[in-house]
């Protein structure tokens, strides 16, 4: 039985208190970061302008900061904290102080952060590059987001560690191993985001410095900012994974396919950073060819998942006597929102990994590069692949660690709202990519340029956006007031944490997986290899270097 | 003891259970959506750059 050691069913209240902590900062970020992003929609629709002198710039950074790195680190930490406390036994005394102080640490910088980017000191949109330069407390605010979130995944490492010296030569939990490799890929992508801050920006926003290596700051960026995309999918990939399978009544098609697919991701996701910067100069060709190679192995496991989901599906649906060639997929349970909300994540993936393919490929991205495509394709895995798959999780987690039961109102109220959802996104994702490859730019406040044919003929575009822009908002209003009922007002009662088995369980995963030695090197070796001789060649080759601008 | 006709008829319910052509059919869907996909994106730049 690989789920069961150390496994309780419910999970310990005060761990609950924990997680419900992390949901309640991630779900305000989704408030106000959604009405940020009404904002954006409106005013680039041209028909809109912002009052009392807030700039569009300012609203774009808080959007990006409250939904990019608020409202899902705060869910992720939240999610795998109760996952590992369900499946690797209920956190020490020790483990669960530790997230708290991660948890507060988290919290206060978001507030130091956030009031920066309210008092318009820090409108240096969502990738805060440099030469932009924020206020200091902007940066020290992330800086202690950062930190926090290193304390707080901690506590779930510790939580495996101490399954793993209780239970010798068992594969860990499914669940456990997957926040466990989630949380180590985090750390090891986060050093260079912590790098670039602690001894570029902050120096330099506090004047110690005058100037600031500003290729340096974006390659330390992006070898942070791609393995932070798969740090929001591996959370949701652990719900198809290893929670859908138990929700529709299934199993797992395999444990150990399951596993090798996160290792991939661990060791593929962060060496590959130089596909966000194509077309930057200053970066030898040759190396950005290593890392676009790199950035194609991480396909694979996502194929891998697509075929592992799919078989899940087939397997249940002809055990329940379905016939055919795609019989399968009309069994499957329509009505629950625990399924059909993640689903729709899971299929919007399919578009938006095709995008990501364009977007990694050396040529298509001098297409796509800098337009709104590439918002209109992160729209698609972040806000909705993942985010949805988040919602899902939330209905039956947060009744779950409140002793509370998702009514069938309130699913009824969850599949309208991922239907919602999906709407609009479908205008505003859809809108985005077809005006991204008519030469949209994105960080863009509206503009005719100079009422020129082109840019012209993009605004029934922006106009669609911002259709979809607000069909999301109150895709958002339903969210939290499903989130408050939840919390709240829901009825007390028993909410299952769904656990998935695998469906051949005499087939007990290779402990090679839990070698952490091996995969932390083998991933040392690929990052040093990738990054160490383009790196010492910017550093020699390196210009003066840029005094800050405040743009706003 | 199963009688041979009875095991004959189980095992063709185990077979029919455990297909996984549907599987196969939508993963070839899959990929034939990214090829697509990365084609059309492909000539827009052929036909640009």
């Amino acid at each position: 039985m690989i789920n069961s050691y150390g496994a309780k069913a419910k999970v310990d209240p005060k761990d609950a208190k924990l997680s419900m902590a992390h949901f309640f900062v991630a779900f305000g970020a989704l408030a106000l970061g959604g009405l940020m992003g009404l904002l954006q929609t409106l005013v680039r629709s041209g028909k809109f302008e912002l009052p009392l002198g807030i700039g569009y710039y300012q609203v774009l950074t808080a959007h990006g900061v409250l939904m990019g790195l608020v409202l899902t680190t705060f869910f992720i930490m939240g999610f795998q904290y109760a996952a590992v406390s369900r499946t690797a036994g209920t956190h020490s005394n020790a483990a669960r102080t530790t997230g708290w102080v991660g948890f507060w640490l988290m919290t206060a910088g978001t507030l130091m952060s956030g009031t920066m980017i309210l008092l318009n000191e820090a409108s240096v949109l969502y990738t805060f590059y440099a030469p932009l330069q924020a206020h200091w407390i902007f940066y020290l605010g992330l800086t202690l987001v950062v930190v926090g979130s290193w304390v707080d995944g901690a506590a779930q490492i510790m939580t495996y560690a101490k399954w793993r010296r209780n239970n010798p030569g068992k594969p860990s939990p499914l669940l456990s191993f997957m926040a466990v490799i989630n949380t180590v890929m985090w750390i090891v992508a986060t050093i260079g985001v912590a790098a670039t801050v602690l001894f570029q920006l902050l120096p330099w926003s506090l004047g110690l410095v005058d100037r600031v290596d500003v290729l340096v700051s974006r390659t330390l960026f992006w070898y942070f900012g791609h393995p932070l995309v798969y740090f929001w999918l591996l959370p949701a990939y652990m719900c198809w994974y290893a929670i859908i399978p138990k929700i529709i009544g299934g199993k797992i098609f395999s444990d150990s396919l399951a596993r090798l697919s996160f290792i991939l991701f661990l060791l593929f996701s962060i060496p590959v950073g130089f596909h966000h910067q194509l077309t930057e100069p200053g970066i030898d060709p040759a190396w950005k060819f290593f890392q676009v190679i790199l950035t194609f192995m991480v396909v694979i496991p996502s194929l891998m998942t697509a075929f592992s989901l799919f078989a899940t599906f087939e397997r249940y649906g002809r055990g329940k006597g379905a016939k055919g060639l795609l019989g399968w997929f009309k069994v499957l349970p329509w009505n629950d929102a625990r399924f059909i909300v993640p689903f729709i994540g899971m299929a919007s993936f399919i578009p938006a990994g095709a995008g990501g393919i364009i977007n990694a490929s050396n040529q298509m991205d001098q297409v796509v590069h800098n337009t709104i495509w590439v918002t209109g394709h992160f729209h698609l895995t972040a806000a909705t692949s993942v985010v949805l798959t988040f919602f899902g999780i939330s209905y039956w987690l947060v009744p779950h660690l409140t002793g509370r039961k998702l009514t069938k109102a309130m699913n009824k109220l969850g599949i309208i709202q991922a239907w919602v959802w999906f709407i609009g996104m479908a205008f505003m994702s859809g809108a985005m990519h077809i005006q991204g490859l008519l030469g949209g730019p994105r960080r863009s406040a509206f503009s005719t340029y100079g009422d020129s044919q082109q840019a012209l003929d993009w605004i029934p575009y922006q106009i669609a956006q911002a259709v979809g822009g607000t069909i999301l908002f109150l895709g958002i209003i339903l969210v939290v007031i499903i989130f408050i009922n939840l919390a709240f007002f829901a009825p007390k009662g028993e909410e299952e944490f769904p656990v998935g088995e695998a469906e051949n369980l005499d087939e007990k995963a290779p402990m090679v997986f839990e070698n952490w030695k091996l995969w932390l090197g083998i991933l040392t070796a690929l990052i040093l290899f990738a990054y160490t001789i383009p790196f010492i060649d910017i550093i020699q080759n390196a210009p003066p270097g840029s005094k800050g601008f405040k743009t706003w | 003891m199963a009688n041979p006709e009875l095991k004959t008829k189980q095992k063709t319910e185990i077979e029919d259970s455990s297909s996984l052509k549907g599987t196969f059919a939508s993963v070839l869907f899959l990929g034939l959506f990214i090829i697509i996909s990365w084609l059309s994106v492909y000539f827009l730049f052929v036909e640009r750059f």
